[in-house]
């Protein structure tokens, strides 16, 4: 490798060494001025690190690039002019990338960069002019208004909750079969946008409702993050979607020239279900659309071969031994049989695909996000008649906990429930884009659309108490708020279990939500008890309510006997007697003992009278 | 007075079946968790960096023979105590001068048999030591050969020309204590603002060496090395160093844990006469159940162990009981029956 020459600094291409410059500014200043000629291609980013003494010119794929108007002796170039000529479609933005005013910086090339928000902070270092303020933010936090007033974590938020939103994800939907699908019922364009759903699609793709909301509360009903909901208002659609899933199976081939079938199987088939579980398929084993279905229900009927050849070997008779394949809804899951399809795979085989509809009504347990990162729970739908209510009769859809706003340091959902009251006064959209206040004040500008309407300007409203009729003493900021549906549903997630299943090696409950399982007494609630000196409790806990068996010990050499059921006695395997003890144990210490058994140790188990 | 407290020690005492140790273990585990996500150093502030927080925690819990770090804070006489150069003198003698510290190159002429140590000269003077010093130190100690041919070097004649033996020599002296205590370490002077004594750091833990230094407060050295205790002042002394080193560690991080657990963990700790830790080769490996054993670390060996001497599980801990469903000897489970029914019957004939 090349060694540094003293006043000569490390020239890198992609990473790569390349040479060495000896005056790195003013070769980088070249390679800058050479690119917004056209001379060579704008994707060419070079930025110089005068602390590691190194020219970095990058042209790789993968680098994230941010475009920039170039500024030059302290004016941006893309003048008044230019701006006219853009207005009026007589040149475009790639005309502007052509000709050196705006130009693409990576992040490496950006610490090259001093760049100005506004052109009223351009100075003499200054080198970039940002496009537009806003686009200091991403997309997500773009489709939030006024996100400048609204913490960083609660930015962190919304940009989770955005993806799990609710809403038209694709206008298709009805020809497409995703494995999970969630469609919100009559999903609106927020009243406060910005211009992020100008700039792309997402206005053909809402996803949510604009509600509104009286930031009060509500009997305790909405404490630490839980909303109250209008039933009237669910009741007329608010929030309501659609759950649709996708259950699929496909006639497989096997060596042997053997295959699965779609049909109802034969009560002689292994594994069959009963003739309730397949009452509702038709007669080529495929359920049929609009057909009501509960859980424990076949959607699909399949045989498939047995799963070991040698069963079918010797059999003999005439009939083919099958095994039952069919395919049956989930526990917990209920619904409609939306649309069924049949096709062919590349295999040549048979597919179905059956998606399932269900209807999703807002209930206690189900979760809403405001754009603000202001997440919460349903916890009750009260009847319009005991919502409170203003003088007009307006009764909000939603309650929000006044508690939520002043810790979490979200004031863009106050300015958001003004701005939306504004915008549904006023019947047109409010513009709500980050840094676009511009000297003016929101506020002002606000309070005066609401007192043309005659309201209050500062958006409070005298609320009456649904119950007594009587007005609360202290006046309710109310308001309008563009509120997400987000897809965590209680229906989808509720589990319960006293007895069930076990597994078959140990005995013990089975887990997950999918096996009907527990939930798990782990090593630390364990721990828990043992501190807590309550052995009862722990021993109903890991022994009665888990993998309690009765064992026979044998007297004489202490291991395990067995009831012969032939003889009616109990019989010790190794000494032969018949003296034995009942004893409790938990099914895991048998198995550890089989175990080490199989190692051949022989463990024996001694036991006082 | 004595009365009402011999009436009311009763109250305070643990009761009987108290599970103290598993209370213990989830008191100091528990704020244990937040000191992961804290692990924050004030560096510079005090020259000694010692391991603090969860390696440090860890370090006393396992019973480590070594810290990572050694310190020993050495007081001196009161009446010598106040004087920065009799604390200077006290330095000088204690700091611990390694042969390397202070060599800059060693030059080993096999022709003529002699090896030539160039000193690093401002170390020389910082330690205040001169050629001549250390050549008769290297005489007197280690009785070889040794010349201050000039101000910056020592030249040791080996009379051979064994090239195996020069080696040997060369790297033996180079490990050699020049000056100071061996195993003490670097010495600092410090200065309580409080009392306007002077007193020594040492970045090491030969306590027993530095204790015979005439004009050390022996009643006030103290050192983070719980075996360097141990050895010198007993097991008792051992334990109260075990704890009061977790409660330092705990309090630098601002965790209160009350020290009762600290004294607890200590206890079971030294209980056997010897500091040992917690793990798999201390407390946790003498459990006298197979079964806890094996539940915890090395399953196959303690089995294997049982299997080959027939160790009996006389079933009296926690983790045995668990594992095979039995009710625990803890808390409300600690009650037995001592007498048997039977014999119920014939102490009340008796009184009959």
């Amino acid at each position: 490798m090349a060694t540094l020459k003293k006043g000569k600094t490390y020239l890198y291409l992609n990473g790569r060494i390349i040479g060495f410059v000896e005056d790195p500014q003013k070769f980088v200043n070249e390679v800058r001025t050479a690119r917004r000629k056209g001379v060579i291609s704008g994707e060419v980013n070079v930025a110089y690190i005068a602390k590691l003494n190194v020219v970095n010119i990058n042209t790789d794929r993968g680098r994230v690039r941010k475009p920039y108007i170039i500024i030059e002796n302290m004016a941006p170039k893309l003048t008044k002019d230019l701006l006219e000529k853009l207005k009026s479609k007589e040149i475009n933005f790639n005309y502007l990338v052509r000709n050196g005013i705006i130009e693409y910086l990576d992040a490496e090339e950006e610490e090259n960069a001093l760049v100005a928000f506004t052109e009223h902070d351009i100075t003499d270092q200054t080198t970039h002019l940002e496009v537009d303020i806003a686009s200091i933010f991403g997309f997500t936090i773009n489709t939030s208004p006024f996100p400048e007033h609204n913490s960083l974590a609660r930015h962190a938020m919304l940009a989770n909750f955005t993806k799990q939103a609710e809403g038209l994800y694709a206008t298709n939907f009805n020809q497409r079969f995703d494995s999970r699908a969630y469609l919100l019922f009559y999903p609106q364009v927020p009243a406060v946008t910005t211009t992020a759903y100008d700039s792309t699609n997402i206005k053909n793709h809402p996803s949510g409702q604009n509600f509104v909301v009286a930031l009060s509360t509500y009997y305790g009903y909405n404490m630490a993050d839980a909303i109250v909901l209008n039933r009237a208002a669910v009741d007329r659609g608010l929030g309501r979607s659609i759950f649709y899933k996708t259950y699929s199976d496909e006639e497989r081939r096997y060596p042997g020239g053997q295959r699965d079938r779609f049909k109802i199987p034969a009560p002689t088939a292994e594994g069959y279900m009963g003739e309730n579980v397949y009452s509702k398929l038709s007669d080529d084993g495929i359920i049929e659309p609009e057909m009501q279905i509960q859980e424990g229900e076949a959607l699909i009927g399949k045989v498939a071969p047995p799963r070991f050849l040698e069963e079918n070997i010797g059999a003999g008779g005439l009939e083919e031994k099958v095994r039952d394949d069919s395919t049956v809804l989930k526990t917990g899951e209920k619904g409609t049989v939306d649309s069924v399809i049949l096709t062919e795979s590349t295999g040549a085989t048979k597919i179905v695909k059956i998606r399932i509809r269900s209807l999703k009504i807002p209930e206690n347990g189900d979760k809403f996000a405001s754009r603000h990162g202001q997440k919460g729970v349903v916890a009750l739908l009260v009847p319009p008649e005991d919502m409170p209510f203003t003088a007009e009769g307006i009764i909000p859809d939603l309650l929000l906990n006044p508690h939520s706003i002043p810790t979490r340091l979200t004031f863009g959902h106050l300015l958001e429930m003004l701005a939306g009251k504004a915008s549904a006064l006023n019947g047109a959209p409010l513009d709500g884009t980050a840094f676009t206040d511009k000297g003016t004040d929101r506020l002002e500008q606000y309070g005066k659309i609401l007192n043309n309407y005659g309201f209050e300007q500062n958006g409070n409203e005298v609320l009456y108490d649904g119950i007594t009729g009587i007005p609360f003493k202290a006046q309710v900021f109310t308001g309008v708020v563009y509120y997400n549906r987000l897809y965590h549903m209680v229906s989808n997630k509720i589990q319960v279990r006293s007895r069930g299943k076990v597994q078959i090696l140990t005995h013990q409950p089975t887990e997950g939500k999918a096996r009907q399982g527990a939930l798990r007494f782990g090593e630390m609630e364990r721990d828990a008890l043992i501190g807590y000196g309550a052995s009862l409790l722990l021993k109903e806990r890991l022994l009665d309510q888990s993998d309690k068996t009765e064992v026979l010990i044998c007297k004489e050499c202490g291991s395990f006997g067995y009831y012969d059921h032939i003889k009616k006695v109990n019989v010790c395997p190794l000494c032969k007697s018949s003296s034995f003890s009942e004893v409790e144990i938990s099914y895991a210490f048998k198995v550890l003992l089989d175990e080490i058994k199989a190692l051949h140790i022989l463990p024996s188990v001694k036991l006082n009278e | 007075m004595a009365k009402t407290l011999d009436k009311d020690k009763e109250k305070y005492m643990v009761q009987y079946g108290e599970p103290v140790g598993m209370i213990a273990a989830q008191s100091v585990g528990e704020p244990g968790t937040q000191m992961i996500l804290r692990s924050f150093h004030l560096a510079g502030i005090e020259s000694t960096i010692s391991t603090s927080g969860l390696p440090r925690i860890v370090e006393l819990v396992d019973a480590k023979k070594k810290p990572a770090t050694p310190v020993t804070y050495i007081y001196l006489n009161k009446s010598i105590s106040k004087s920065f150069d009799k604390a200077d003198e006290m330095q000088k003698k204690i700091n611990e001068v390694v042969m390397s510290n202070i060599t800059r190159r060693t030059i080993e002429n096999f022709t003529k048999g002699t090896i030539r140590f160039l000193f690093n000269r401002q170390e020389l003077e910082l330690e205040g030591l001169s050629p001549k010093q250390v050549a008769t130190r290297l005489e007197k100690h280690l009785e070889v050969d040794a010349k201050a041919e000039d101000e910056k070097s020592v030249t040791v004649h080996m009379h051979t020309k064994n090239l195996k033996l020069i080696r040997a020599t060369t790297v033996k002296i180079l490990k050699s204590v020049i000056s100071g205590i061996e195993g003490a370490g670097k010495v600092m002077i410090r200065k309580d603002e409080k009392t306007d004594e002077f007193y020594l750091v040492a970045a090491g833990s030969n306590m027993e060496g530095i204790i015979n230094v005439d004009g050390i407060d022996k009643s006030r050295i103290t050192t983070n090395d719980i075996f360097s205790v141990y050895r010198l002042f007993g097991v008792e002394a051992a334990r109260n160093a075990l704890a009061m080193e977790l409660k330092k560690t705990l309090d630098e991080q601002k965790i209160s844990v009350n020290q009762r657990h600290l004294y607890l963990i200590s206890d079971a700790m030294t209980a056997s006469g010897t500091p040992k830790g917690v793990g798999r080769h201390g407390l946790s490996g003498e459990k006298n159940s197979v079964f806890a054993r094996a539940a915890y670390e090395e399953t196959v060996k303690h089995l294997i162990h049982a299997a080959a001497y027939g160790e009996v599980d006389p079933m009296k801990g926690v983790t045995e009981n668990i594992l095979v469903g039995k009710q625990i000897p803890i808390g409300t489970g600690s009650v037995r029956l001592t007498i048997k029914k039977e014999d119920m019957a014939k102490i009340k004939s008796k009184k009959d």
